[in-house]
């Protein structure tokens, strides 16, 4: 058996089996990627491996030039880029991985194939074959190939950025940043420091806010629906469209209009006033307790039309029949909504409405563009300030105060909640399925 | 008494009596704290005409006055002889003296002071007939209503609707204000123009709008087109073929979707920055596009409802999978493309942290959300004001028209998120 020496051979130079089994240019394609991630690695790769233990030595700094005799600049390691080029040697290899597994499942395939007689698919028919039954690799491979270079490469990075020191004391270039371990959970978790006495607090806000915002815009959209859907409003569509509009809206163009009219001088202010309700200018955005029930009100503004949208669809699925006998047994609107209405809703809109709560939880656009986190508080750590929920937190520590660590320890936080959440979705939806369904 | 009557509901009549009795009681109870004590609302209307000054809003006072009186007139007329006619003129009578009796709760600072009754007035002034008075006109509407078998929830959607319209109505009004600035004591312009519009295009303009809003649409015509062909190939393959590690990628790509999705922009800068790509529009159509797989669930569930039936069948025709992408699965999914596509058009408009991350003080580049959150800086929200109120209108009215026009398509695609 000479031709099995080859597939013993393909694992150590990939191709070998399907050049010796008659896919001669497919061998040839595997081959040439292995030779290349090998001239990679010779030439730049296994060099920024070995950096990423260290994340550089060499500070930027002045060293003395005997022969002209001033100081010069030398130019120091830049952890940054050390990190991130570390991570894109990380994927190739990772990539490299795969299609080194990939080719010896795929030249194991063409021994078999030969063995058995059958015809191994020349270059041509491969091509061809990626319109039929190896679609998936015509159909994802742009999305895989954007997905793994925009995404998953730049969440590793920020992802091991967790784990350094690179705060506003460490910035590259000037400055070089380290491997720290946990210590940055550790800080933010703990108690007592003045970080982690910003983080409790906002995490508790941000979790009011993500069941406050969630479940006032389910309740009120779930009964907005049910009043226009009820029977005797006439323009039904025209009651849609009042309520669509604001959803229509991008949400940034409603949330600064709504913004402005909230200020010290806004136009609510100056009506309240004019109308006689107050005569002080009341700090709908500038007080903390204020603020962070108007962000809910005026997520509640953009949020009931959406849920009402949804609820509709799923409102008229009711069957009529239940409401009937209901009402034959004597029942009043209300108790039909307790007993029929919700229960029916609460049983198809779970899933939705976890998810709901998660991008509640990570709803950057209704706090960013309405109070952009303030009013600022001197208890938090600076920046931070009363309506900041956990993300934009996350965005201002990256944009204002440079403190990419930290903001990545949120971030894996962030992750955390969510995967909770959406774990305790699961189990539910999972034990559901199995059930009969609504009854 | 009681007799039937078609098309009334007559269990209510009662009620709405009572309610309109009070109503009528409350009318001759304490209105407001002048600066001669409590007076009833007749006692004040009187006191306006007399005294010189007051405003046109006065009418409104007078007005819920007369329809008071006239809703207790019907109120009688329907005891002694109710009809279907007499019913339907009560509510007509009975919503719109509500409507006034409410307004008089925004009005009543200005009535008093401009006709001088009262100085620093404040709401709480009001007396308790007014107050009693307001509750009851509600209570006795809903029993006309209800006698009349007319749906209450007319009332909910009402006050609602106006609540909901009012900034819309605000911002439209601003962006047709002649007089500039952020402050201003009224609601309504004290002239109208439209040079709001026209200086955003204007050549000279410190504002490049024109600009801003070509940069978003050819982003978001971009964005549209690539995202949604790229969800639509994801969410095929996802659904219609078999393969292993399709769970495995579905559920890896759930996990990325569970991290914050500006977490990584960083890097995505940085590495758009090594290829030469930062402050250009292609890098924002590029990354939209790279994360577009991610959201790919809403049409994977809608090609989950297509039977497989159908594919087998082509399949023994001897089509490719790709010929079923395209000659079957596609035209039977008309609704889920538009929705698609009408969801990433509309997310080009609103995106804003990776476009201000990318253009930093690059003006020129700026998409209309970046641009348009520049002028509501502090620093230059008194100035451009009314400016960034155009804008705003001038990047909505499309949208919201486009948003109408494609509602159905949208809500059975979020009915189907749900489903799925």
């Amino acid at each position: 058996m000479k031709k099995e020496f080859f597939t013993k051979l393909s694992y150590i130079v990939c191709g070998a089996a399907n050049i010796a089994y008659g896919q001669v240019l497919k061998g040839l394609i595997f081959l040439l990627l292995e030779m290349s991630y090998i001239l990679f690695m010779i030439i730049s790769g296994a060099r920024r491996l070995a950096q990423l233990i260290t994340l550089g030595d060499n500070l930027q700094g002045m060293t003395f030039n005997e022969e002209i005799g001033i100081y010069e600049m030398t130019a120091g390691d830049n952890s940054m880029l050390i990190l991130l080029y570390g991570v894109i040697t990380i994927v190739i290899s990772l990539a490299f991985v795969a299609m080194w597994l990939f080719s010896i499942s795929s030249g194991k395939a063409a021994r078999d194939r030969y063995n058995a007689g059958k015809h191994n698919n020349n270059f041509i028919e491969d091509v061809k074959s990626l319109g039929n039954n190896n679609i998936r690799f015509f159909l994802l491979s742009v999305p895989v190939v954007g997905l793994v270079v925009f995404t998953v490469m730049p969440l590793l990075y920020m992802i091991l950025m967790a784990f350094t020191n690179y705060d506003q004391d460490h910035q590259p270039p000037g400055n070089l940043f380290d491997w720290v371990g946990i210590k940055n959970f550790i800080t933010l978790l703990s108690t007592g420091d003045r970080l982690s006495s910003t983080f409790w607090p906002v995490l508790g806000w941000t979790l009011i806010w993500g069941f406050a915002a969630t479940f006032t815009c389910y309740f009120g959209g779930m009964i907005l629906a049910m009043i226009i859907n009820s029977k005797g409003i006439k323009f039904k569509k025209f009651w849609r469209t009042i309520f669509v509009f604001t959803m229509a809206i991008p949400g940034f163009i409603s949330l600064r209009v709504v913004a402005t009219m909230l200020g010290e001088k806004g136009i609510f202010n100056v009506l309240l006033q004019q109308w006689g309700f107050t005569n002080a200018a009341l700090p709908f955005l500038s007080n903390a307790t204020w603020a962070r029930f108007s962000v809910i009100v005026v997520n509640f503004w953009i949020g009931v039309p959406v849920t009402m949208l949804m609820v509709s669809g799923i409102l008229m699925n009711i069957p009529g029949e239940l409401y009937e006998a209901a009402r034959i047994d004597g029942a009043g609107p209300i108790t039909m909504f307790r007993k029929i209405t919700f229960p029916y809703m609460w049983f198809v809109t779970t899933p939705y409405l976890i998810s709901n709560l998660i991008s509640n939880f990570n709803n950057f656009n209704t706090i960013f563009f309405l109070t952009g986190g303030e009013p600022h508080t001197l208890d938090y750590y600076k920046g931070a300030g009363k309506t900041d929920l956990l993300v934009t937190w996350l965005y201002k520590l990256t944009k204002d105060s440079n403190d990419f660590n930290l903001a990545a320890t949120i971030g894996i936080i962030i992750f955390v909640i969510s995967a909770i959440f959406t774990l305790v979705s699961f189990s539910r939806s999972n034990s559901l399925k199995n059930e009969e369904g609504f009854s | 008494m009681k007799k039937a009557v078609i098309g009334l509901n007559i269990k209510y009549l009662s009620k709405a009596i009572v309610f309109g009795l009070l109503q009528f009681i409350a009318l001759f109870l304490p209105y407001a704290k002048t600066t001669e004590g409590y007076k009833n609302m007749p006692a004040v209307a009187r006191l306006l005409m007399v005294s010189n000054g007051g405003s046109a809003l006065n009418y409104v006072l007078i007005a819920n006055i007369v329809f008071t009186l006239l809703g207790f007139v019907l109120l009688a007329l329907s005891i002694t002889n109710l009809s279907k006619k007499i019913a339907r003129v009560w509510q007509c009578t009975q919503a719109i003296n509500t409507a006034t009796q409410l307004f008089l709760l925004f009005a009543s600072k200005t009535i008093l002071e401009k006709g001088k009754l009262a100085t620093a007035f404040l709401n709480k002034d009001l007396g308790f007939g007014y107050y009693s008075g307001l509750l009851l006109a509600f209570l006795t509407l809903v029993f006309v209503m209800k006698l009349n078998e007319t749906n209450t929830g007319y009332i909910a959607l009402t006050i609602m609707g106006i609540i909901w319209m009012f900034p819309i109505v605000w911002i439209v009004l601003t962006s047709l204000r002649a007089e500039q600035g952020y402050y201003v004591g009224y609601f309504f312009p004290k002239n109208l123009t439209l040079s709001n519009f026209t200086k955003l295009f204007a050549k000279d303009s410190v504002i490049p709008f024109g600009k801003w809003w070509v940069n978003t649409f050819i982003v978001a015509i971009f964005g549209c087109v690539l995202n949604t062909l790229i969800i639509l190939a994801t969410s095929f393959t996802l659904s219609r073929t078999r393969f292993r590690g399709r769970k495995a990628f579905m559920n890896v790509l759930m996990i990325i979707g569970l991290f914050p999705g500006f977490m990584s922009l960083i890097a995505v800068y940085n590495i758009l920055k090594g290829l030469g790509l930062n402050q250009s529009l292609v890098a924002l159509i590029i990354v939209s596009a790279a994360g577009a797989a991610m959201g790919y669930h809403v049409s994977k569930g809608f090609f989950d409802t297509i039977p497989r039936a159908v594919d087998e069948a082509a399949i023994i025709d001897g089509a490719s999978r790709f010929q079923i992408f395209t000659h079957i699965t596609l035209p039977l999914s008309k609704s889920i493309i538009v929705y698609t596509a009408l969801v990433n058009f509309l997310a080009a408009w609103s995106d804003y942290i990776f476009p201000s991350m990318l253009f930093g003080d690059k003006q020129s580049s700026y998409t209309v959300a970046v641009g348009l959150y520049w002028l509501t800086d502090f620093r230059r929200i008194d100035r451009y004001y009314t400016q960034f109120a155009a804008g705003a209108v001038i990047v909505a009215i499309p949208i919201v028209i486009l948003f109408i026009w494609l509602q159905k398509f949208y809500v059975e695609g979020l009915s189907g998120s749900v489903k799925g």
